[in-house]
């Protein structure tokens, strides 16, 4: 398919939660961890007339449905602020520095006061009836392919409910998603490129916002809209892609419904669209309109200037991926692996204090090892940074090898100690003794030099330096 | 240098369109929160972002406000099969609504307001509707209570089968108990109702709160000043609060409303449009009783709030701006009296007798908020007991025992009279049983 003749436009409203512990507007907790509700509030939403005596489309779409709706609260993760029932309280100061730092790093204006609003929402996800959002950068850019891609907005808002179930019209929110900060980041309208080129965007996107290091990963953390027409077509919103890696299905996807409506001779309606799995999409309710917004009373504005005096933006991430390949001589392909996992800043605090022990080892322990440990024996690493440095340590000061790595890991993994582990495997270093000794043995039994090696190796296997092993064979034959 | 003056001498508003340092909006009213020289504006994007206006910056106006679209002026048809009920209103939360062009709030409604705002009122009863004063609760003087009184008493005798009254809920249960004072023999229910969140969100508990109000106005049985709030986090329900035993009991739930050492009354089952009774001891609806208003109050009646380190001399000094005191006490009805002559100790007894001894009554409620006071309990009680304080063997609420004293001295001076009105059930301001 053309799509630059069909006129592909497409913008795109990038959402990642942010990795800060306590919520936007109170002090409750962000981790969701909780798994059974302790209450749960009954509650209705009932749209509101602007002065104009206009109600919102989207909003009385979602009143017509007469939806009633229930709040499931989490102890430690919801209070009264989640439930409507106390004003919010001051702006969570981390989440903003994020906010501003991410702002930075798209080249955006900053405005001098940000003025917190309230966005009407009224499908039952914010209990009060509209989303806390603040515009905290604008009129930004970033490049890409020696082109500038315009971001129109960087806005912090609090995360909304999350469906639990639904039946019968009784719509069951979890209370604990709703006030986790969550940073949006809208582009421009994108002309002239493929879907797969507007995917590749998303993904530039997320690793410009990822070198905050506060930016969650988990499925449902990052959720994506995206914006789709074509000429003769209309602007339709899909909500709620979870993947990057969905985007330019769904863009193609949208495309061909499009086209396939205009071939019928009717029209398409401006409207929003929830993402499904497979990238198709299905009829959610219509586009709302623009006087959705106004502003928050109970939080005081805020001054950037005072904020904006102590902080540090950090190296953009594909900056540090350019740096990774030149001064640590790191594989394209061993940094997206690396990217794919939570160490890939890690690493270079591994590298940076353990100069001996060689890049590619340590990169390729936290990406493949780790995953590989993770696969066959179906259990979750938890392995804190602190564990991760003793490991390194270890190794940088040949009291382990790195073809040990794999059941050390394992067992530390349980949460012993390096020292236990090594007891507990037997791997205590060989000695140069006890290898010549090794060496010496098997040469009474082997005489071919190359079965000879492979059968020292498997001997000393973790507990030596092989290629000292071999240079030693080769001396003693 | 304040940037809203040399915009006015641009001659640009607030709700124009203007471009300052590039960037488009509307001007949005001044934010008491920012510095004068900050111009607020709504981008095109629906966000308000903050400016700090500098010299020689360039500011251009694009567009002038659109003039606003006249008032409607529909006027709804009565339907005789219908209730008639009056909604009075005083301002407060529920009775305010948002320009959402300049996020001000606006106070007031019209009765096509608030038809219009929420059209469920209208299928049950014929609304009248106007607007008595437009006050924050803590702006409500004792005098406002009598013009309510006064105005209340006009629509019963213009024969509306209920009244609802708007007002701010910080200080709703001090109104509420005035009214049960000043409105005697009532022949139809007297409705407060209030809102606790802003009317502007779709979460608001202002249309359940309003419609259970006009429901129990209309149909209810109770005739007798009460309180329609919400009765828990739920959208479900409201309580049906008697007005001398409702307290505000959290800063900001909705169900902010409790009765105190008693149930509700009745609650009404919004969905489904019903009214459950909770008790049957109650004044029943009836409209050809002939309301008795009673109007006189003395508004000087202080609060002194008893505290370990508390002054007496505080309490003497009161007495010279008030006629009449009450004493937040503590436990069964406690304030210093040192009956074992402890060195640190303060007695409150010698400026108590005297103040009794100069006809200004001393009434104790209880800081404990519920139960009822006992004074023949401990020595300390039987002595303030012995001294002349009124409130042994009370149940009421610091707030109720304060109008009610308000009430009283609006009626005698003499202290023996005092005490007699004050101790005599007139509104149910006293249970004579507090249940489990």
């Amino acid at each position: 398919m053309n799509y630059k003749e069909l006129g592909l436009k497409v913008g795109l409203e990038i959402h990642f939660q942010l990795d800060v512990d306590r919520k936007l507007f109170c002090n409750c907790s962000s981790a969701m961890k909780e798994k059974e509700p302790i209450a749960i509030v009954k509650r209705k939403l009932h749209p509101v007339a602007s002065e104009l005596g206009e109600i919102d489309v989207a909003a009385q779409f979602e009143y017509l449905r007469n939806r009633t709706f229930f709040y499931e609260v989490f102890r430690n993760e919801s209070c009264l602020v989640e439930l409507d029932e106390e004003p919010p309280h001051d702006t969570n100061e981390e989440a903003l520095k994020v906010a501003l730092q991410i702002a930075k790093l798209f080249n955006c204006k900053i405005p001098e006061y940000i003025f917190v609003m309230r966005k009407t929402v009224i499908d039952g996800s914010n209990t009060s009836g509209f989303q806390r959002t603040m515009i905290v950068g604008f009129d930004g850019y970033f490049e890409f392919k020696g082109r500038k891609i315009p971001i129109t907005q960087v806005c912090l808002e609090e995360d909304a409910a999350a469906i639990d179930k639904e039946e019968n019209g009784n719509v069951y929110y979890k209370l604990n998603r709703l006030g986790i900060p969550l940073v949006e980041i809208d582009t421009g309208v994108i002309e002239s490129l493929e879907p797969k080129e507007i995917e590749e965007i998303a993904y530039q996107i997320f690793l410009i916002a990822s070198s905050t290091r506060k930016i969650r990963r988990e499925i449902g953390a990052i959720r994506q809209d995206v914006n789709v027409s074509i000429e003769g077509g209309k602007r339709v919103e899909i909500k709620g892609v979870q993947r990057l890696s969905l985007i330019s299905k769904v863009i193609e996807k949208e495309v061909e419904r499009q086209l396939e409506l205009i071939r019928k001779g009717e029209k398409v309606k401006k409207e929003t669209r929830a993402a499904k799995e497979d990238g198709s999409t299905e009829f959610m309710r219509p586009l709302p309109g623009a006087e959705r917004m106004y502003p928050e009373t109970d939080i005081k504005p805020i001054k950037t200037e005072d904020v904006l005096k102590y902080l540090e933006i950090p190296e953009p991430l594909n900056k540090r991926i350019e740096r990774y390949e030149k001064e640590y001589k790191l594989s394209k392909s061993l940094i997206e692996s690396l990217l794919k996992t939570d160490y890939f800043f890690l690493f270079e605090d591994l590298a940076r204090a353990f100069p001996n022990v060689e890049s590619s080892v340590i990169a390729s322990v936290l990406s493949s090892t780790l995953k590989e440990i993770e696969r066959k024996e179906k259990i979750e690493i938890k392995l804190s940074e602190q564990k991760l440095f003793e490991f390194f340590e270890a190794l940088s000061k040949g009291f382990i090898f790195k073809e040990a790595a794999y059941d050390i890991l394992k067992k530390m993994n349980e949460g012993k100690s390096i020292e236990e582990v090594v007891k507990e495997l037997g791997l205590i270093p060989l000695t140069k003794e006890e290898i010549i000794k090794i060496i010496e043995e098997t040469k009474k039994e082997v005489a071919d030099k190359k079965k000879l090696i492979g059968i020292v190796i498997s001997k000393v296997r973790g507990r030596a330096n092989i290629s000292e092993v071999i240079e030693m064979i080769e001396e003693l034959s | 240098m304040d940037a809203y003056e040399i915009l006015k001498e641009k001659g640009i508003s607030v709700g124009d369109k203007i471009v300052i340092d590039s960037i488009e909006g509307i001007l949005m009213p001044r934010s008491e929160f920012v510095e004068s020289d900050v111009i607020v504006v709504k981008m095109s994007n629906g966000y308000n972002i903050g400016i700090k206006f500098k010299e020689g910056m360039k500011i251009e106006l694009i567009e002038k406000k659109e003039q606003q679209a006249s008032e409607k002026t529909t006027k709804e048809e009565f339907d005789l099969r219908k209730p008639i009920v009056s909604i009075l209103a005083c301002g407060g939360t529920i009775a305010s609504r948002i320009e959402y062009r300049t996020g001000a709030v606006f106070p007031s409604f019209s009765p096509e307001e608030l038809i219009e705002a929420f059209p469920e009122i209208k299928e049950l009863a014929n609304i009248k509707a106007r607007k008595l004063f437009d006050l924050f609760s803590e702006d409500m003087q004792p005098e406002h209570w009598k013009i309510i009184a006064q105005e209340i008493a006009k629509e019963i005798e213009s024969g509306v089968d209920g009244i609802v009254l708007m007002h701010g809920t910080d200080t709703m249960h001090y109104t509420s108990a005035a009214l049960s004072f000043m409105l005697q023999d009532l022949p139809v229910p007297v409705v407060l109702v209030g809102a606790q969140r802003s009317s502007d969100r779709g979460s608001s508990d202002n249309r359940i709160n309003l419609v259970s109000a006009v429901l129990f106005a209309s149909k209810g049985d109770i005739a007798e000043v009460v309180v329609c709030m919400h009765e828990n986090l739920n959208d479900d329900y409201c309580a049906i609060h008697r007005g001398t035993k409702v307290r505000k009991m959290h800063t900001s739930r909705r169900d902010a409303f409790k009765s105190i050492n008693i149930s509700p009354l009745a609650r009404v089952n919004y969905h489904e449009r019903k009214i459950e009774y909770l008790t049957s001891n109650f004044r029943k609806r009836d409209k050809n009783r002939k309301l008795k208003l009673d109007t006189n109050i003395n508004p000087n009646v202080g609060i002194f709030y008893f505290h370990p380190g508390a002054k007496p001399e505080l309490l003497r000094e009161m007495a010279k701006l008030y006629e009449g005191i009450v004493i937040v006490a503590t436990g069964l009805g406690h304030v210093g009296v040192n009956p074992r002559n402890d060195k640190l100790a303060k007695s409150f007894l010698p400026v108590i007798k005297e103040l009794i001894d100069k006809n200004i009554p001393i009434v104790f409620a209880p800081q404990t908020i519920f139960g009822r006071l006992n004074m023949n309990v401990y020595s300390t009680g039987r002595i303030l007991e012995k001294a002349g304080v009124i409130g042994n063997l009370c149940d009421w609420t610091i707030e109720t025992a304060l109008v009610k004293l308000m009430f009283v001295l609006g009626h005698t001076k003499d202290i023996n009279g005092i005490r007699k009105m004050m101790l005599t059930n007139m509104a149910g301001e006293i249970s004579e049983r507090i249940e489990i």
